[in-house]
């Protein structure tokens, strides 16, 4: 019997099911190894148990962790899937956000006071915190990236339904980079975060005359006292320094680099 | 072996000829800084004068990133069907500087070692090497007359040397001569005299040079294991593995299996660039790793280059001075001011 797949979305541009979507060469051959239940992009029915759950999003909700716990019960296993789900992404910059100040920012000062003073609106508190997946179920796989890349999605279908163990790169993103001949993109005068980012991306941005920005997340083994030194000589400010590190890499990112940054 | 004197102008108009009916690599300008080895078109650039070694060495050419060996296919309990991969295809890798034809020697004695790497070989065979010398060095990053590559031709089957306006081409092999053949290019009649004055105009002293001979390295670098030089020389180490990969002489790869879509029992081995200053590098079964710390790695690094392989292949250096770690390091480490510092180190504590 074919394993069961599901796809869930949560905050997120659903990029990357739009990504797994696009393999479209390929797709009908993935339909002859799997049967897809659930994917709200795609198709309309449900299922109550699930081989493989991804999970895309971050959880910026206590009602999403509760539906996100759900899913992990009714699940085999479970992939987060992209950045969001990941390491927060983007969104998880009002991490660092005192939660009064961004309803301000967002709703002006009628509306926050709303938050509290009317009931109705209370458990808009619960969004405090932006979440990855991990921080509220264990996971048993990541598709890193913003989108996935998708030959990796590709790959952790093909050994989960093999049973063999995926290989995800657990190296920088300059493997790659030099494995594609591109000039650094330090030498163009300008600076990069792919010395402690995670790689399998094939350093497609790079490859592409733009820079690395980190969506894959910080390297476990990142040196990053030595990658601020370096962005300082080249000129950038605490500031600048501090939003880089936290454009994509938010949720992962705190109390390992910038806590005494700026984020304005 | 015979010798042409031919001026600049016919020798660029050879090269292109050439590349009508051959796939032929030459040195061209990449982005702000840097060359790469591309293959020649009618509107390629060719010039012999303004040059900064390639991004990649030449020699990758002949192990490329990501390579397949082998389709698998196993039926029932059959031993599974192999059927090899081998690139057959015919190039030239023109405009090779010293260093790098000697990189490419270097990785030929690796490959020929034990049982011999057939995807390297075969590829090997099918490669004519068109060297040119250096009359000037590179850039401030090149050390190649440190470690003895200036001057290197042993490999090449067609050595050529600017001289002003004009190229000395010497004919080495066989399949160089095959490449001179109908040119009529006009004979050089005094070969000596050419590179005597070629070499007058060499640049003395080419490049950096070590704080002491060649010979002595293997023995100091062997008695500097606990020197603090390791660990300073990677305070500012991304262990982001850069240095193995533009490296002319690191060949380590990693290989995996990856199944067809379609059919399960079949698919392909392919390996990839691989390098010693990638944490996982030395991770085995179980979980440990023998070089856990950057220190280590880069100690196992410099010790290949200029210590374990230079003594199991009987050559001076397995470094050959092309300063492309240095220049591509972000943070500047440079595996010429480690070996320096370990000189130092060394003589101090003598």
């Amino acid at each position: 019997m074919k394993p069961k797949v599901a796809f869930f979305d949560f905050a997120s541009c659903e990029g990357c099911q739009l990504a797994v979507l696009n393999c479209e060469d390929i797709l009908l051959d993935i339909l002859g190894l799997v049967d897809i239940v659930e994917f709200r992009e795609a198709m309309s029915e449900t299922a109550p148990r699930f081989d493989v759950a991804f999970i895309e999003g971050s959880i910026n909700r206590e009602q999403d962790a509760e539906r996100l716990r759900d899913i992990r019960a009714r699940s085999t296993y479970l992939v987060a899937m992209g950045a969001c789900a990941c390491i927060g992404n983007v969104q998880a910059r009002s991490n660092f956000i005192a939660p009064a100040e961004n309803f301000q920012r967002v709703y002006g000062v009628e509306d926050r006071n709303m938050v509290q003073t009317d009931p109705e609106f209370w458990p808009l508190w619960a969004h405090t915190r932006v979440r990855a997946v991990k921080e509220i179920v264990p996971v048993d796989f990541e598709l890193r990236g913003c989108p996935l890349v998708p030959e990796e999605f590709v790959h952790l279908v093909k050994a989960l339904v093999t049973g063999a163990t995926p290989r995800f790169s657990t190296q920088a993103v300059c493997v790659e980079c030099k494995m594609n001949e591109n000039e650094c993109v330090y030498d163009q005068g300008e600076t990069c975060m792919g010395q402690i980012t995670r790689g399998g991306c094939k350093a497609i941005c790079i490859t592409n005359g733009y820079r690395c920005d980190g969506c894959r997340g910080i390297l476990p083994h990142a040196n990053l006292a030595a990658h601020h030194g370096l962005l300082q000589s080249k000129g950038l400010s605490e500031p600048q320094i501090t939003n880089r590190y936290r454009l994509f890499c938010s949720a992962e990112s705190l109390g390992r680099v910038g806590r005494t940054g700026h984020d304005k | 072996m015979s010798a042409f004197f031919v001026h600049k102008e016919a020798v660029t108009q050879w090269i292109r000829h050439l590349a009508r009916s051959n796939t032929v690599y030459f040195p061209q300008r990449a982005g702000q800084s840097g060359f790469r080895f591309k293959p020649v078109k009618e509107t390629t650039e060719i010039q012999f004068d303004r040059y900064q070694p390639t991004l990649a060495p030449p020699g990758k050419k002949l192990a490329p990133a990501e390579e397949p060996l082998f389709r698998y296919r196993k039926q029932g309990d059959a031993a599974p069907e192999l059927v090899p991969i081998l690139d057959q295809s015919p190039r030239i890798l023109a405009g090779v500087r010293p260093c790098d034809l000697k990189g490419i020697h270097l990785m030929d004695r690796a490959n020929r070692e034990g049982h011999g790497d057939p995807h390297y070989l075969t590829r090997r065979t099918h490669t004519i090497l068109i060297a040119h010398d250096c009359l000037q060095p590179c850039d401030d990053s090149c050390f190649c007359d440190a470690v003895g590559s200036l001057g290197w031709r042993d490999n090449a089957d067609l050595f050529l040397t600017s001289l002003e306006d004009h190229i000395l081409i010497e004919v080495r092999t066989g399949p160089g001569e095959t490449l001179i053949q109908g040119m009529n290019f006009p004979v050089c009649t005094d070969v000596a005299a050419v590179k005597s004055r070629a070499e007058a105009q060499r640049a003395q002293p080419f490049g950096r040079q070590f704080h002491a001979d060649l010979a002595r390295i293997p023995a100091i670098i062997a008695s500097q294991w606990q020197a603090p030089v390791w660990e300073k020389q990677v305070e500012r180490c991304f262990s982001c593995g850069s240095c193995n990969l533009v490296c002319p002489t690191c060949y380590c790869f990693d290989v995996h299996d990856d199944f067809d879509l379609t059919d399960p029992n079949a698919g392909q081995r392919t390996r990839t660039w691989d390098g010693c200053m990638l944490p996982q590098f030395a991770e085995v079964a179980g979980g440990h790793n023998f070089r856990p710390n950057p220190a280590a790695r880069q100690r196992h690094r410099v010790k290949r280059k200029f210590e374990y392989l230079t003594e199991r292949f009987a050559e001076g250096s397995f470094c050959t001075g092309c300063g492309r770690c240095g220049r591509q390091c972000t943070t500047d480490i440079d595996i010429f001011n480690i070996v320096n510092d370990l000189i130092d180190h060394a003589e101090a504590n003598s």
